[in-house]
């Protein structure tokens, strides 16, 4: 199936979330307001504009559940969303509730856990701040987790098990913490990251032999793999207690990557197209393949629509892959049988483009795996 | 008035700030023992160069390279051995002994050649390394080159 593409403006769009049956989503085109566009059937209508934030805003969350949206901005707060009908017009808008970070740097991820009572906020100020509501105060109360993080937290990423916490940070490493909270989290139960875990444990720390920023983390659906990309092109795969195998990409750095199944991770970033990274049999990564038409489909086809020839094209500045620039968020869209069928990615040319995960063609150059 | 205060390196006094050695992983090797080793490769390589075998020659010497502080001796050594190397492969058999290089070995050589485009000297030619650069960039694509500047460990 062909990629749809949802040109939503002609600016960068930051961060995106869509709701739990996708009929709406939640963007932020690198400005201090969110806007929610719903599905009309044929195209995405703006329904909603969440002003409170008064510098960028850097990340959105929407819990699919419990239809709350959490934002995280530059401006060092987060704010929680929530639709509550309006006393004097009888419609639904939606209610901002500020969360104190206590941090004094900018936000820059934020993540609802899977039961959705936490909340992970990374930030600048080399901290992650892990908020959860207190019921008696009515207020969320955040958390800090900051030994032994030495720069600017990038991303971070929940478990299943609602208590441990992945995160990559811009001093080379991707670690998993603990963020248990006694309020509000039952005991987990022993898994392949430790058994006893009092907030703040670091149960793993691991980096890319080249080093980088790592840009983007995440757990396998049953949590026992951490999946991270790093700023020197590579993707890095880590069984813990066992090998991490480290991809080398020739492509320019990715920033985001999600799983699609045990076996499988949709991964963009620079190179402004979606990779698909399968594990072969022996649990060793393969090939990364290419989540797009070819470049030599696409010229052929720009050929045939515009009547440009091919040396005509190259002169074009369009690029030859869908999206026109960085791709800076790739989210799971839809699944079936607990493997996610479609992805979503929204870029940096200000599109929201639907993949689907099936359609990958194989890629020509050589890769490496390095077992470390 | 005193402006002598606006001379403190005040990052000596902050226990908290981010050291340059602490975002990678040491060679455990002892300095003496680095610059030692440069030596000998470069003796190996110069018995590899006169049987014309490139490829051992190139494995040899981006094998093991010495990084991080206190080795520039070595450095340098190791970036005259791979110079020489490069000086004496015909450009027709570049693309071959590139493609049977391990993608460390190819993220190290573009360490060198951009290390050997700093350079300024006589016997450091351009274009040579140009063309190897070319080369190179086509069997190992961008990837290489971010990884030659994101990494930390330089030579």
């Amino acid at each position: 199936m062909a990629p749809q593409v949802f040109p939503l403006s002609q600016t960068p769009i930051t961060a995106h979330s869509f709701n739990a049956d996708r009929s709406q989503v939640a963007v932020s085109f690198n400005s201090h307001e969110a806007q929610i566009f719903s599905w009309s059937g044929s195209q995405w209508t703006l329904n909603a504009t969440l002003t409170e934030h008064d510098k960028p805003i850097t990340s959105i969350d929407w819990a699919p559940a419990s239809n709350r949206i959490v934002t995280a901005s530059q401006d060092r707060n987060a704010y929680v969303w929530q639709e509550t009908q309006d006393p004097e017009t009888g419609s639904l808008i939606w209610k901002p509730t500020l969360v104190l970070l206590r941090i004094n740097r900018a936000a820059t991820h934020v993540r609802w856990s899977p039961k959705e009572d936490k909340f992970a906020v990374a930030s600048g100020a080399r901290a992650i701040a892990v908020c959860s509501f207190d019921p008696e105060n009515n207020w969320w109360v955040s958390k800090l987790l900051k030994k032994p993080i030495r720069s600017t937290v990038l991303c971070v990423d929940w478990h299943p098990n609602n208590v441990l916490l992945a995160a990559g940070t811009a001093d080379m490493k991707a670690r998993v913490f603990s963020a248990y909270i006694k309020e509000v989290d039952a005991k987990p139960a022993p898994s392949v990251w430790g058994s006893k875990l009092p907030f703040n444990t670091l149960c793993g720390e691991y980096t890319s032999p080249a080093g980088g920023w790592v840009h983007a983390v995440a757990f396998s659906p049953s949590g026992d793999v951490l999946a991270f990309a790093s700023h020197d092109s590579s993707m890095t795969i880590v069984y813990p207690g066992g090998t991490m195998y480290n991809i080398k990409m020739t492509s320019l750095p990715l920033v985001t990557l999600t799983w699609t199944s045990e076996q499988s991770i949709v991964a963009a970033g620079h190179d402004c197209q979606p990779y698909v990274a399968p594990k072969s049999a022996s649990a060793r990564p393969g090939v990364p393949g290419k989540l797009n038409k070819s470049a030599a489909f696409a010229t052929f086809q720009s050929a045939d629509s515009r009547g440009q020839s091919s040396i005509a094209a190259s002169s074009d500045t369009k690029l030859l892959t869908i999206h026109q620039n960085t791709i800076t968020s790739v989210r799971p869209y839809e699944e079936q049988g607990g493997v996610v069928t479609k992805v979503t990615t929204s870029g940096a040319d200000g599109r929201l483009i639907i993949w689907d995960t099936n359609d990958v063609s194989a890629l020509a150059t050589k890769l490496a795996t390095l077992s470390v | 008035m005193s402006g002598a205060f606006r001379k403190i390196d005040i990052d000596i006094y902050d226990e908290d700030v981010l050291h340059e050695e602490e975002l990678y992983t040491a060679d455990p090797r002892d300095p003496a023992e680095v610059v030692a080793a440069a030596k000998q490769k470069q003796g190996t390589v110069r018995s590899a160069l006169s049987r014309s075998d490139i490829p051992g020659a190139l494995s040899i010497a981006l094998d093991s390279v010495p990084y991080g502080p206190n080795v520039d001796d070595a450095k340098l050594i190791t970036l005259q051995v791979l110079l020489t190397i490069m000086n004496s492969t015909k450009s027709t058999d570049i693309p071959n002994v590139l493609k049977a290089l391990s993608p460390e070995e190819q993220d190290t050589l573009m360490k060198y050649l951009y290390k050997g485009m700093a350079t300024s000297g006589n016997d450091v030619s351009g274009s040579v390394l140009l063309d190897w650069h070319e080369k190179l960039t086509e069997v190992a694509g961008l990837g290489c080159i971010v990884r030659t500047m994101t990494d930390r460990r330089t030579v």
